[in-house]
């Protein structure tokens, strides 16, 4: 039964790594851009949110907001900076020469918006962790014998609704199938007709978005916001795409979800202090020995004559 | 010298030496995203061989460097099969890795760190950093500098020109862990303390970012980088708050009741500089050109632009 | 008198895609061939199979009689081939004779080669002295990016000759290039071949091909369809088809067509 409850709370925590190995998937599978804003923006949602329910909006124009709507302010906040980092990284970047290190230009760039961001939330709100109060965490339900928490269920759902729901877009919708074309091909995509100057900021949206609400499942289920939230989650996240394989959705899912597993399974087995070799000592092996993860393809950086 | 100059040097030293570490794998195309792993390996090294057996700082510098190029090593080879952003993200996970053994061994201290007995005047690391700096200016200029560069252009036609890309990409990274791990050793011996949250990912970042934005075409990069970052701060620790007194004195309001600006600031400004430059000079503040400018060598006859016909 | 290059059956598959069809052609020692064709036709993806740059999916590439299928793509320089490449691909953030050393460097492995500083070495003289006789007028410290196209096309023809080879491989040295500017090259190339080293040229410009080549192989779709005399290449049927299309054998001269 206790491994049962362990199970469970994989999944949780699993389902908010999905979400921003998703975020970050996208942004790597179809513009081979690591983002390392993304940990940033899934902070930004939760701490928003919090502040809004706690201060109300600033300059005192309001009271404390309801938790909901403060936390999809947070989100629509992500949402919003993640199109101003696509404004300010990914749309002036143009190098005059090739340069093997050209793709990483945008990758340190975001490395600066992440000490921006993380930072100006520091100033503003200080370090310290602060006490989320959304709903009770505690309140159950009882399906079929088994005791489930009721909002980390609503959680689970909401997530695994907007990765289907993303899934289907990529499969079937037009704007699906232009960020798929960018992927394969970015220049053979611009001669086909695929707008990259729309494709692109929306790119950043959805990754915003699926930042943004993991940050908002994570101050609901663990009650608990901080400035350097990000970074842990983050990195994790990344651990996890990687296992399933850069730029595939369902890989960040799996891989988001195993990353869970080892890390809970971790603690269960061995202790805290181990999640950090385990976690990482796992993904360095899969680097290793199959450099493209579990679903993903090998193709990102090959060369041309 | 009085202590806090002394101090401010050391850290300098240390960073330059580690920002060379850096820009050697850069220079070949390499980012290393685990900076701080080898700085730790080189740090425990160190700390370890002089607390627990007692040797003397000379052999724990030596130890330090050399347990860090072969992890370097060891590292790359594998993974140098692949490119771009998986490199980046193995040597992110190996410094994550190294941190969380680091924090589980009794021997190395765990949380706790670890305290080191010999300690080093200032100058020793200066000196120091003097011959790192010596040393990668040959380095670039060699034949095996040239094969560097090369791969960093372009990796495909270096091949074919008899390139050994990827012995010249794992000895680079070799090269580079080794003088973190030198780096290490030295802030070891200078703090006379190591603990594990002295090597962050943040430190990695930080140190990636100095040798970007201070330029990775010359060798005059990363000491550019590395010196303007460690000194900014303390310029901006005596200047940040005498502008807010100051901002705050023409808003008309009392200084003296404000607290002083946070800490954080210096990284806001860090992270703005990063965004700007990779924006406006992506290459980096020092550049070939730049270098050129201010080089004696540098009044040559020029062509004028398509004489050639 | 064996050729100095042969490919020999050579095909070459991209998953499904068959890109080079059975090809046999070989050049002779001190030549200046041409291989020509159509858009597509598979003349960039033989040089990148002879360089190494590929392998090759069945067939076999002969050096001077030496079998180099299996050679990698690194050590084939030493072996005495080189190429300049469609798009110009000298390193950008080298100087120009920092990018004619790395030329040289099949000739310059081992340690101390390596470690020896380069200006103190005699390569280096040795590729200022080259630059020189080519009569490429740029200063040898420059930056290559800052250099015009013309004279970049040359360097990194210099720079395939730094290595010495007795192959050399031309891929559209040409292109982008003005009359003037082609005719200064095909006399380039002339000096070069008078020095003994053999000419493989990929080229569009059928005016260069017929003043500088004296033998020439098509190619159409992967398959060989011509080798022979470049004098004649112009009357055969089904290289005027394949660039002409399907009914205009005989109609029009190719010379005038891709002129």
């Amino acid at each position: 039964m206790l491994l049962f409850q362990q199970l469970v709370s994989s999944l949780m925590l699993g389902s908010v790594y999905v979400s921003v190995a998703i975020a970050f998937t996208l942004t790597i599978g179809i513009l081979n851009f690591l983002n390392f804003t993304i940990p940033t923006l899934f902070m930004l949602a939760a701490v928003v949110g919090w502040a809004l329910s706690y201060w109300g909006l600033p300059f005192g124009l309001s009271g404390a907001l309801a938790w909901p709507l403060a936390l999809a302010v947070g989100v629509a906040m992500s949402l919003l900076v993640s199109l101003l980092v696509e404004r300010m990284t990914f749309r002036v970047m143009k190098m005059r020469f090739g340069d093997s290190t050209e793709h990483a230009i945008p990758l340190v760039s975001s490395l600066g918006f992440l000490l921006i961001i993380e930072n100006l939330v520091r100033i503003a709100y200080g370090s310290d962790a602060q006490r989320f109060a959304g709903p009770d965490v505690e309140l159950t339900a009882n399906i079929g014998g088994i005791l489930v928490r009721v909002p980390q269920l609503v959680n689970l759902i909401v997530i695994a609704v907007v990765v289907m729901g993303l899934a289907w877009m990529l499969r079937y919708s037009r704007i699906g199938r232009g960020l798929r074309a960018i992927a394969e091909n970015p220049d053979a995509a611009n001669i086909l007709g695929v707008d990259t100057k729309v494709i692109v900021p929306i790119v950043f949206m959805l990754s915003g978005a699926f930042a943004g609400i993991a940050g908002a499942a994570f101050a609901v289920n663990y009650g608990e916001v901080s400035p350097q939230m990000g970074e842990d989650i983050g990195s994790k996240a990344i651990a996890g795409m990687v296992i399933g394989g850069l730029g595939s959705i369902w890989g960040a899912v799996i891989g988001g979800l195993l990353v869970a597993l080892i890390e809970i399974m971790t603690i269960h087995f061995f202790g805290a202090d181990t999640i950090q070799i385990a976690v990482w000592g796992s993904l360095l092996v899969l680097l290793l020995v199959r450099p493209q993860g579990l679903l993903g393809h090998n193709a990102i950086g090959k060369g041309k004559l | 010298m009085s202590g806090y100059w002394a101090g401010i040097l050391s850290i300098l030293a240390v960073n330059i030496i580690f920002a060379y570490a850096i820009f050697i794998p850069v220079a070949t195309g390499q980012l290393n995203l685990g900076g701080a792993g080898f700085q730790a390996i080189g740090a425990y090294t160190a700390a370890f061989l002089s607390a627990s057996v007692g040797l003397s700082v000379t052999f724990t510098l030596l130890a330090a460097t050399i347990m860090a190029g072969i992890a370097g090593g060891a590292l790359a080879f594998p993974i140098l099969r692949t490119r771009g952003v998986y490199l980046i993200l193995a040597t992110f996970a190996f410094a994550e890795v190294v941190a969380g053994v680091i924090l589980n061994s009794e021997t190395l201290g765990g949380a706790m760190g670890m305290s080191v007995p010999g300690y080093v005047e200032w100058y020793v690391p200066c000196i120091l950093a003097g011959a790192v700096t010596v040393f990668v200016f040959y380095l670039m200029a060699t034949r095996f500098g040239l094969n560097m560069r090369a791969i960093h252009d372009d990796d495909v036609v270096s091949d074919l020109m008899g390139v050994n890309v990827r012995m010249t990409k794992v000895i680079a990274f070799a090269i580079g862990a080794a003088l973190a791990g030198l780096a290490g050793g030295l802030y070891a011996h200078t703090f006379t303390y190591v603990e594990v949250q002295g090597f962050n990912a943040m430190v990695s970042i930080y140190v990636l970012l100095y040798v970007l934005l201070g330029g990775t075409q010359t060798a005059w990069g990363p000491i550019v980088g590395a010196s303007f970052f460690t000194l900014l701060p303390e310029f901006l620790r005596a200047f940040l708050p005498k502008l807010q007194v100051w901002v705050l004195g023409v808003l008309g309001q009392d200084a003296a009741t404000v607290q002083p600006p946070d800490e954080s600031w210096r990284f806001v400004l860090l992270g703005v500089i990063t965004v700007l430059m990779m924006a406006f000079r992506p290459e980096g503040f020092v550049t070939r050109d730049l270098v050129d400018r201010f080089s004696w060598r540098s009044r040559r006859l020029r062509t004028p632009d398509g004489a050639k016909s | 008198m064996t050729p100095l290059l042969e490919i020999r059956n050579v095909s070459k598959n991209f998953d499904a895609l068959k890109v080079i069809d059975d090809v046999s052609f070989s050049v002779p020692a001190n030549g200046r061939t041409a291989l020509i064709g159509p858009n597509g036709a598979g003349k960039t993806t033989i040089f990148n199979l002879i360089s190494g740059f590929y392998d090759v999916s069945s067939g076999v590439v002969l050096l001077d009689g030496m079998d180099i299928t299996k050679v990698p793509s690194r050590k084939r320089a030493a072996l005495g081939q080189a190429r300049s490449f469609q798009n110009i691909r000298l390193m950008p953030h080298l100087s120009v004779v920092e990018n004619v050393m790395l030329g040289q460097q099949s000739r310059a492995d081992g340690l101390k080669q390596a470690l020896l500083p380069l200006r103190a070495s005699h390569l280096r003289a040795e590729a200022e002295a080259q630059l020189e006789s080519m009569n490429i007028r740029v200063h040898p410290d420059d930056v290559v990016s800052s250099l015009p196209y013309g004279i970049r096309k040359q360097i990194e023809v210099v720079r395939a000759l730094a290595s010495k080879p007795r192959l050399l491989l031309l891929d559209e040295p040409a292109a982008g290039l003005n009359p003037a500017e082609t005719a200064a090259l095909v006399e380039f190339l002339r000096k070069i071949s008078d020095s003994g080293v053999t000419l493989l040229v990929v080229e569009h410009d059928m005016s260069l091909v017929r003043s500088l080549c004296d033998h020439a192989v098509v190619l159409n779709f992967g398959r060989k369809i011509y080798d022979g005399a470049t004098a004649h290449v112009h009357e055969d049927p089904q290289v005027l088809e394949a660039y002409l299309g399907p009914g205009h054998a005989g109609k029009a001269g190719l010379a005038g067509a891709v002129a």
